[in-house]
Formats: structure tokens, sequence, C-alpha cells
């Protein structure tokens, strides 16, 4: 498509929307159609666990570290797990430099909340000494290609790279944390494994995994994620609106395609 | 580096719409040797003399290329002829342009260049009587903004461009104008002389066979429109190929057999 | 509060049997792999492994100059910027950009200029951004040599490459690359680079104590190196216009 600017042609929109209607996509896809998944875990030796995913031509390296702090008051027995994404420049020439805009944090917050509340990290795991030590654990996103969906390709490379950790496990010792020995792994950090899956609308079509072209036009986008049974976290964006009818059948939807891709991915093939 | 000020001249020189017939990939004296910036292209220095993508070297004993891209001698000058490259605009070139602002006085495009195009009204009406409607004032657009909005696309020809001024664009003449469907991709702008062919051979084929209309500009640019989506989608696929392998020879042939292939692989005639 | 496990360094850099604890020779290249055309969306990109470094390079330019007061009337400017991961090290780096960072893009900028014509593209800019995800010492280095590639690569007129290395002193002994470790607990860092048009350094930093002999010696080493990691970036470059020429022979014309 053309070089991407932040003015769209009017005859690209067109182009899209009335395809769109005929179920018709430039890549091929129909509207429900995800694009291939590519997925590589422990790609970063300085890391404690890392993947590096790509949904179509989008292209994302995720990061676990870990660090050693004191509990929040309020949980004092439970670790602490953060997301952070950057949007390099390097992705896109639409990705300014400079501190996260409010692309990249909407990116991070929705994978940590679709994380968080599936209980998928398991913080009360990640203690060391009651109200003393617990483990901070960074999930950091960096996007290296950007081309639509940054969403759900951030959501899988999140979890692969915590299923993927291995990090050092810390015992109380004499007023200080020492080493056992041992290293915890993604079955102690990671419980459940849920998914995010993101869809456009333009108009009043609504479609699965949006392109970038598709992404520079549409009116709207709705995120939903999932585990096995359950919806786990809804992030609407833009100016479009959804019928009730239309979200119910989108958290149908998403539960099946979850069922699948879980299948097909079978992330737990990269625990260490 | 005061003596290298040498102009570095980098665009291609073919015009869709002119049918010249110069396509550096398929001329005889552009060999399928690739270099690189800095490789020595010849120590030659009495016989040779550098031309396009190419400069002396401080003592003048040497002819080193700029560019990654294939060398060509042609009578005592050696070029390179770049694979990669970024498009600068020429007066003459047409090309497609995004209307991306405009105000009462001018339109603002993006033309895949450093520098933005300017569109002046009177640059958009062609010169002449205007139409005279019953009751009503002429309905011209030479001293107003109003014929075009922010996301057009137009067909332009470069008026005037040079290092100080951002270049000036006019939709006044043939095939020039708005377009008001199809689509436009993107390609690196040296290979643009590839996808035309030597006398419009490629731009022809690629024609009938995908059944569509193409426009093919020199900011890298092309319009297309083809008679369904599934036509349009191998005319890209074979306009990306075309941009993969354009170092290489027997190009056209290869790209209407990998055409008539795909149509049957696609199932469409 | 202190991680878990420390970053430690062994007491001595080389094994029993004489070799480097990588198993390196004293002049030996680490394991280098790059790539160009990598990033779709950029003008030109590179992506280099060299030892556990990984690091993606893109080029955008020419370009309008952000924020505008930068921009110079009379010639291009050249803006790079080195940033690495919060993951690419041991303990985790804070996103942000720190004043080595800064200070590094500026030398890989000062590095670059000679082989660019700035004069010829007054008022614009040529962004390089270099991302390094993964460290394992001589990140400068490394960063200056795939950042060279994506200039190619983007088709900006270029004198010659730029090729860069680290060689250093450990335990005593001059030797090739520096390794994370080695570059840590060793005696001296020399990071160089060198433009190929000319054979002059244009990047030269120097850490450490050695004397006059060593030093001399440690410049002839990078030189060594320079010449070998120069072929891997050719190798670069042209490998991807050649296999797709191979696939397709239809006859050589020279």
């Amino acid at each position: 498509m053309m070089n991407i600017k932040r003015v769209i042609s009017t005859i690209e929109k067109n182009y899209i929307l009335s395809n769109l209607k005929k179920d018709q996509r430039l890549d091929g896809r129909d509207l429900w159609q995800q694009r291939e998944w590519s997925v590589k875990s422990n790609v970063i030796a300085s890391a404690e666990g890392s993947a590096e995913v790509s949904l179509g031509k989008t292209q994302v390296i995720t990061g676990v570290k870990y660090d050693v702090g004191t509990p929040f008051p309020d949980l004092p027995n439970e670790g602490v797990c953060t997301f952070m994404a950057e949007l390099l420049p390097l992705a896109s020439p639409l990705f300014e430099r400079g501190p996260p805009n409010e692309q990249s944090i909407e990116l991070a917050r929705v994978v940590d909340r679709g994380i968080r509340h599936a209980d998928c990290v398991q913080t009360k795991k990640l203690c060391i000494k009651e109200k003393k030590a617990v483990y901070i654990i960074f999930v950091d996103i960096y996007v290296i290609n950007y081309s639509g969906n940054l969403i759900d390709a951030g959501g899988i490379s999140s979890l692969t790279a915590l299923i993927s950790s291995k990090i050092p496990e810390g015992k109380w010792e004499n007023d200080e944390v020492v080493w056992t020995g041992k290293y915890l792994t993604g079955d102690t950090l990671v419980n459940e494994l849920p998914i995010v899956f993101t869809y456009g609308k333009i108009d009043d079509i609504i479609f699965f995994d949006p392109s970038l072209p598709e992404e520079l036009v549409l009116d709207g986008r709705i995120s939903i994620s999932v585990t096995e049974d359950k919806i786990t976290s809804i992030q609407k964006s833009g100016v479009a609106t959804f019928s009730i009818e239309e979200v119910e059948m989108l958290g149908k939807k998403s539960m099946d395609f979850g069922k699948k891709l879980r299948k097909d991915l079978n992330l737990w093939q990269y625990k260490l | 580096m005061e003596d290298e000020k040498e102009e570095i001249n980098e665009n291609p020189t073919t015009d869709a719409s002119d049918d010249v017939d110069v396509d550096e990939f398929e001329d005889e004296e552009t060999s399928r040797n690739l270099v690189v910036p800095g490789e020595i292209l010849t120590e030659d220095t009495k016989n040779f003399l550098p031309g396009r993508g190419t400069i002396f070297n401080k003592d003048r004993t040497k002819i080193i290329s700029l560019n990654i891209g294939l060398k060509q001698v042609r009578r005592n000058y050696i070029n390179v002829i770049p694979l990669r490259g970024f498009y600068t605009p020429r007066p003459g070139d047409k090309i497609i342009a995004l209307v991306t602002d405009k105000n009462p006085v001018k339109y603002i495009c993006d033309i895949n260049s450093k520098d933005k195009g300017i569109l002046k009204p009177k640059n958009t009406v062609a010169r002449g009587k205007p139409r005279r409607y019953r009751g009503g004032p002429p309905d011209r657009h030479d001293n107003n903004t109003d014929k075009y909005k922010i996301g057009d696309i137009l067909i332009v020809k470069v008026l005037s461009a040079d290092r100080l001024n951002k270049p000036e664009l006019t939709t006044v003449g043939k095939y020039l104008g708005k377009r008001r469907d199809g689509l436009v991709i993107t390609i690196d702008t040296p290979k643009i002389p590839r996808v035309i062919g030597r006398a419009g051979s490629m731009i022809k084929m690629l024609k009938n066979l995908t059944k569509s209309n193409i426009f093919v500009t020199q900011n890298g640019r092309i319009w297309l429109k083809g008679e369904d989506i599934a036509h349009e989608r191998l005319l890209i696929d074979a306009i990306r190929k075309i941009e993969k392998e354009a170092h290489t020879v027997g190009l056209t042939d290869r790209m209407s057999i990998y055409i008539e292939n795909e149509k049957k692989i696609r199932g469409m005639n | 509060m202190p991680l878990v496990i420390k970053d430690e360094y062994p007491e001595k850099l080389f094994r029993d049997d004489g070799k480097r604890l990588d198993g390196r020779e004293k002049d030996e290249l680490r394991p280098i792999k790059m790539e160009v055309g990598v990033l779709p969306n950029a003008d030109g990109s590179a992506y280099l492994e060299w030892g556990n470094n990984k690091i993606y390079a893109a080029v955008y330019g020419p370009r309008e100059v952000h924020p505008h007061h930068l921009s110079k009337p009379d010639r291009g400017i050249l803006r790079v910027f080195y940033r690495m991961a919060t993951f690419s090290v041991f303990e985790r780096k804070r996103p942000a950009p720190g004043r080595r960072e800064k200070e590094i893009s500026m030398i890989i900028s000062d590095c670059l200029k000679p082989v660019l014509f700035l004069e010829l593209y007054p008022g614009t800019a040529f962004e390089i951004y270099i991302n390094v995800l993964d460290a394992d010492g001589g990140t400068r280095c490394a960063c200056t040599t795939v950042a060279a590639l994506a200039l190619a690569d983007a088709g900006i007129p270029m004198r010659s490459l730029v090729t860069a290395v680290a060689v250093g002193k450990i335990d005593g002994e001059l030797v090739t690359d520096l390794s994370g470790i080695e570059d840590k607990a060793g005696e001296a860092d020399l990071p160089c680079a060198i433009t190929w048009f000319n054979e002059e350094l244009s990047l030269l930093q120097f850490d450490g104590n050695t004397n006059l002999e060593e030093f001399s010696k440690s410049l002839s080493l990078a030189k060594d190196a320079m010449h070998k990691i120069y072929e891997i970036q050719l190798d670069a470059l042209k490998k991807k216009y050649i296999e797709i020429q191979e696939e397709f022979n239809g006859g050589e014309k020279n």
C-alpha cells in the first residue's frame, strides 16, 4: 500500500471498505481469518525469558527481567508483574521517538489487563519474605515492525516470554536474599493462558485481525481477552459504536478462536 | 571534500505515458556486476570518467561507486545504476501526490520525497474560457482551493524543483488530475523503469495479462485498478516480484510466465 | 535491593589451555551474522548478531527536520539514536535513554558523517535508529558496523562503508573483540572504526592502561580484524541480490 503517512487517501479507505462489504481483503483473507503466527522463545541471552513473535508482518520482541524489592503495603506477600511497551521508530515512520505515548501505553495496559485478570501470573508465588522481599517481574514489549494489530502480537509474545522464563530462586536468610541454586520456571510463574483477540470496524462491518492499511482507516476497534471458559478483559477504542449483539457475538467468537489458537500454538512447549 | 560537490543524479529517466524506451536495467551496457559504496570500479582514469552514482577518489587515481547498484559502462563514462534510493523531484516528472493539507492559497501534498509539493490553484485549472451556466457565475477554481480535498490522490506533473524551494506541481495536462477509485502502492523508486520496461514492454504485458489499468509514476508510486480484487492482488504480487528481481536478466519473459501460472493456480481467467 | 544472583566476574580471563573463556584465540572474532533490508517500513535497515549482541538499525532520510530549529540551511544533519532495550543487560535497564546512550549516539554520528555528502541535502535530516536488544560487549562498535550497512541499504550515497571493532587487554594480554565479561573485567578497551575510502580512523576511544608498544600493537590487531569484518559487511550487502541472480541465471553480462 502507499507509504505510511498520517493522512490516508480517500481512495484507499474506499477500496478497503468496498471490498470488506464483499467479504474480501487484499491479503486474501476472509473477515474472520487471522494472519499467520510465528513464535520463537529464548532469543535474548541477557533476559530471564524472551520471545520473538510475528503476526503477519507485525513483529515484536518481548523480554522478561526480574528485580527484588519491597512489596506493596496492602499486598505484603505478593510479588508484582508490570508491563511496558515501546513502539520503536524503526518499526514505522509513524512512531516518534521519545517517552511512551498514548498508543504504547494503551498497548501495555491492554496486554497487562488481559493477563492480570485471568490470574495468569502467580504473584503469590513470587514472595521471598513477607513484607520484606518479593520479586518484581518486568515484561517489556518492543515493537520491531508495525504491520497492524500490535495488541494480539503483544499478548502472545508476553505469554511466551513468561512461560520461557528462568528466574533465580531466592530465599530469606540472615536478613538478606540468598540464591537457593535453583530457578523458578514458567510453570511456577504462569497459571492460565489468556489470549487477546482484536477486531476492527469500518462503517458497520466488523473484521478480525486488522492489517496495517485496515488499522489506519478503521473507525473503531475492540480487543477481547479470553481463557478457556471466561472473558477476562475488554477494550474498545475509536469512535465506532458496537451493538450489544455484536459484542456478545465477538465474545463467543473469541472464546472459539482461543480454544483453537491455544492448541495450534501450544505455548507450553516453550517452558524451560 | 570541496571538489566533490557534484550533483548526484538518482532518478529513473522513464515516464509511463510518454513511452520513452529507456530501461536501464535491460540496457546492453548495464552489466549484472553488483557493486557497493566504496567499491573500486576502475583504476584506468585516463580512459574513463565518473558518471552517475560514481566519483573520483581524492587523488583521482580511481573511480569509486557511491551506491549499491549495477555497474554500467557507456562510452567513456562509468555509471552505477542504483538498486536502492529515494525520489528527488525534477521538472517534467509525472508523479502521484496525496493532498495532506490545504489553505486558501495552496494545496500541500505528500510526494514521497523529503519536501512536500505545493499545488497552487492556478495550476489546477486549464486556461481558456470558463464554462458558463444559465444564471449563476462561472465555476472556476483558479483562485480558491475548493477543487480538491485532503486525502485526494492526484496525478500531477512537477513544474519546478530546486534545492531552495519546495517543488511546484500542476494537475493541468493529459492523464493528470484526481483519481476517484483504484489504489496506490509504493515501490523502490529506482525500480520504476523496470516496471515500465523497454518501450513500455513490461507495463503493456502487465496490463494485458492482468486486465488492469496501471499508471506508473516517477516517485515510486503506482496507481492501479483491476476488474476485481483477485486481479489487483495478482498485479501487486507481480510488481513486488519485479521489484525484487529487477537486477536479473530475462525478467519480462519470466514475469509473463509467472502471471499465467498464478492465474491457473489461483483459478482465475 | 540486590538481585538474587550478582553480576560477578571470574578471577582469570584465560583458561588453562591458553584460550579465552569462550574458547577463542587472542586474535579471534566472535561469530558474526549480518542481514540487510530486514525492516520494510524503514528507508534502509540491517540486523546484526555479533557474539550474543543482537542489534537492529534503521535509517530514515532524507526527511524534514524535527525539531525545526536543528536544521541547517547549507547542509543536511545526521542524527543517531543508540538505545538499549531494558532486557538487553544483566540488571534491567531503565527504558529512558541515559547519558551513556547519548554520548555513544554522538560518537557514532561523528564516525559516520565523513562518508556522507550532507552538503548535498540542505535543510534535511538523516536519522539512524539503533536498538540493542541483547548486549555482550563492544556494542558501540557493532552498532557502528550495522548502521553503515543500513545507510547503504537506504541507497544514500556513501564514499565507502565504515567498520568498527573493539580490541583490548585482558590479564596482561592483547586480544581482539572483547566479549561482555572481558570488557567489564579487563584492563583496557579500545573501540575504533575505520572509514575505508581514506583508511583512517573515524571512531576512537580508549579506557585502561597500556604502554606505547601495546597501544601500537592494539591498533594493528584492530586493523586486521576490521578487514575481516568488512568482508562480512560486503557479503551481507550483496548476498540478497546475488542469490536472486543465481536463481535466475540467464547468462552473466560483464
